[in-house]
């Protein structure tokens, strides 16, 4: 008590300045004190909580494998799978417990293919899990249901595809990109027919993650990219021009050319790219008939075709442009005329008086 | 059961072990049940198996790291089936290297793995 007193004492007797750096040290040890304790709390839930999930995921292992092997050829659903649905039927009532059922069912589901994964869904089904899945698209929260398609996308749910088709405009962009991710997933280059619908801009980023679900796959038999391609959403075009240029669409031919005189020069530009690697010879009178009208990006674009598709004819444009004051365009000229006629394009050098131009037409010569 | 064959398997996924454990008993084999690549060198040490089925990627200790240990540490001519998932081509490819003897890709048909097991085994 007398050591407390003295303490009073001492503060009160202290200048303003180490009263004000006691009460701070005092805040911040009571801070730090109740941090720790909070933490500790914390970690110890997140413990608990760790071992309940392990509890039931063990649970729910279990019975997923013996549902999957007591199936018997005489019914289509025996006596112990029945029990086991009617077990899982009253956990999926339970939001934590159906999280844990399916996350085990996914963790299965993707590994394994044929008949047990046929019937690792057809126990979704039965267990009215799917039901679950539906209703999060109900939810007012964004991210609720594009995990609720996400869920469908993984355990391959293809009868959800027309509930699914009702967000393929959603305003918010991760739920569309969810819904393209379970349509191309599922139904493959049949799936893409969402374009015809599309209205919303697709991302880079999302046109990347179709590109790359869509080479999974074996069959590569594209339907028809005609109407894509004369979409009024840009990016469906610029999508559907990669599409063309990847999979060789040839067939599409007459509508690439058409979109040399589309009003995006973006889509200009990748239109002149794909006729280019699809080598359309057509497409470099077009270009060349209207060289003049075009912005700097497509002439570059159309002398990288040229450098594909050249012919003897094109001798007199090359030479027009081999001083192009744009270096790309000089060097694809001067490229093309080194094949195309070898004197010409070593005279160049010999009558030219610019160093600089000379050393491109050396560099040139010698690779 | 004592006559049983034994087979160690690596694999991280619990449910998938366990469904490999059932249909693999279920055709006469013993499974040892591995969670990781330690484990696994640990129960191949210990029981001596007639095969080894390991996943590519797994905590501590990879599936390259355990074909490794067998073929070298143990010289051990144990045939191996290795699991892969889709993107790991080249991961197969150094599997092999190490001298693995078969491979599957993920998602796999369980059917298909006991065709597998049984032709190593034979």
């Amino acid at each position: 008590m007398k050591s407390y007193q003295y303490l009073i004492d001492y503060f009160e007797n202290s200048p303003p300045i180490i009263q004000v750096v006691w009460v701070v040290c005092c805040v911040f040890l009571v801070s730090i004190v109740s941090l720790v304790l909070y933490l500790k709390f914390l970690r110890s839930k997140l413990r608990k909580d760790e071992k309940i999930v392990a509890k039931f995921q063990k649970e729910y292992e279990s019975d997923l494998i013996s549902y999957l092997y007591a199936g018997n050829e005489e019914e289509a659903i025996s006596a112990e799978q029945q029990i086991i649905i009617d077990k899982l039927k009253i956990c999926a009532a339970d939001e934590f417990k159906r999280r844990i059922v399916v996350s085990t069912l996914l963790r299965l589901r993707n590994e394994i293919s044929g008949e047990m994964a046929e019937a690792i869904q057809k126990l979704y089904f039965q267990s009215g899990l799917i039901t679950y899945a539906f209703k999060k698209f109900k939810s007012n929260k964004w991210y609720v249901v594009a995990k609720g398609i996400r869920e469908l996308t993984q355990l391959q749910v293809k009868e959800a595809h027309d509930k699914v088709m009702i967000f393929v405009n959603h305003p918010k962009k991760e739920i569309r990109k969810e819904v393209q991710l379970y349509l191309v997933t599922l139904f493959h280059f049949e799936g893409l027919k969402f374009l015809d619908l599309l209205e919303t801009p697709l991302s880079e980023w999302d046109q990347i993650q179709l590109l790359e679900v869509l080479q999974r796959f074996d069959e590569q038999e594209i339907p028809d990219i005609n109407p894509w391609l004369k979409s009024t959403n840009d990016s469906v075009v610029a999508f559907t021009l990669k599409l063309a240029k990847i999979y060789n669409q040839f067939e599409a031919k007459d509508t690439l050319l058409e979109l040399l005189a589309h009003p995006q020069k973006k889509i200009r530009v990748e239109a002149i790219q794909v006729l280019c690697h699809l080598q359309v010879f057509e497409a470099k009178d077009v270009l060349k008939n209207k060289f003049g009208e075009l912005s700097l990006e497509e002439q570059i674009a159309f002398f990288k075709l040229l450098e594909n598709i050249f012919e003897t004819g094109d001798e007199p444009f090359l030479l027009a442009h081999v001083n192009h004051e744009n270096f790309e365009i000089k060097v694809s000229a001067l490229k093309v005329l080194k094949i195309l006629n070898f004197e010409k394009f070593k005279s160049l050098k010999e009558n030219s008086a610019m160093p600089e131009y000379v050393k491109i037409v050396e560099f040139i010569e010698h690779n | 059961m004592s006559d049983a064959k034994k087979i160690v398997l690596a694999e991280d996924n619990s449910t998938l072990s366990l469904l490999l454990k059932f249909r693999l008993e279920k055709e006469g084999y013993k499974l040892l049940i591995a969670v990781d690549g330690k484990e696994a060198i640990e129960l191949i040490e210990q029981h001596d198996p007639e095969l080894i089925l390991t996943d590519i990627m797994m905590p501590f200790i990879s599936g390259l790291e355990v074909i490794s240990h067998v073929r070298n540490k143990l010289a051990k001519q144990t045939p191996i089936i290795v699991f892969s998932a889709a993107g790991q081509e080249e991961m197969v490819l150094k599997a092999f290297n190490l001298g693995a003897n078969d491979f599957m890709g993920k998602p796999f048909s369980p059917n298909e793995l006991v065709i597998r097991v049984k032709r190593l085994l034979r």
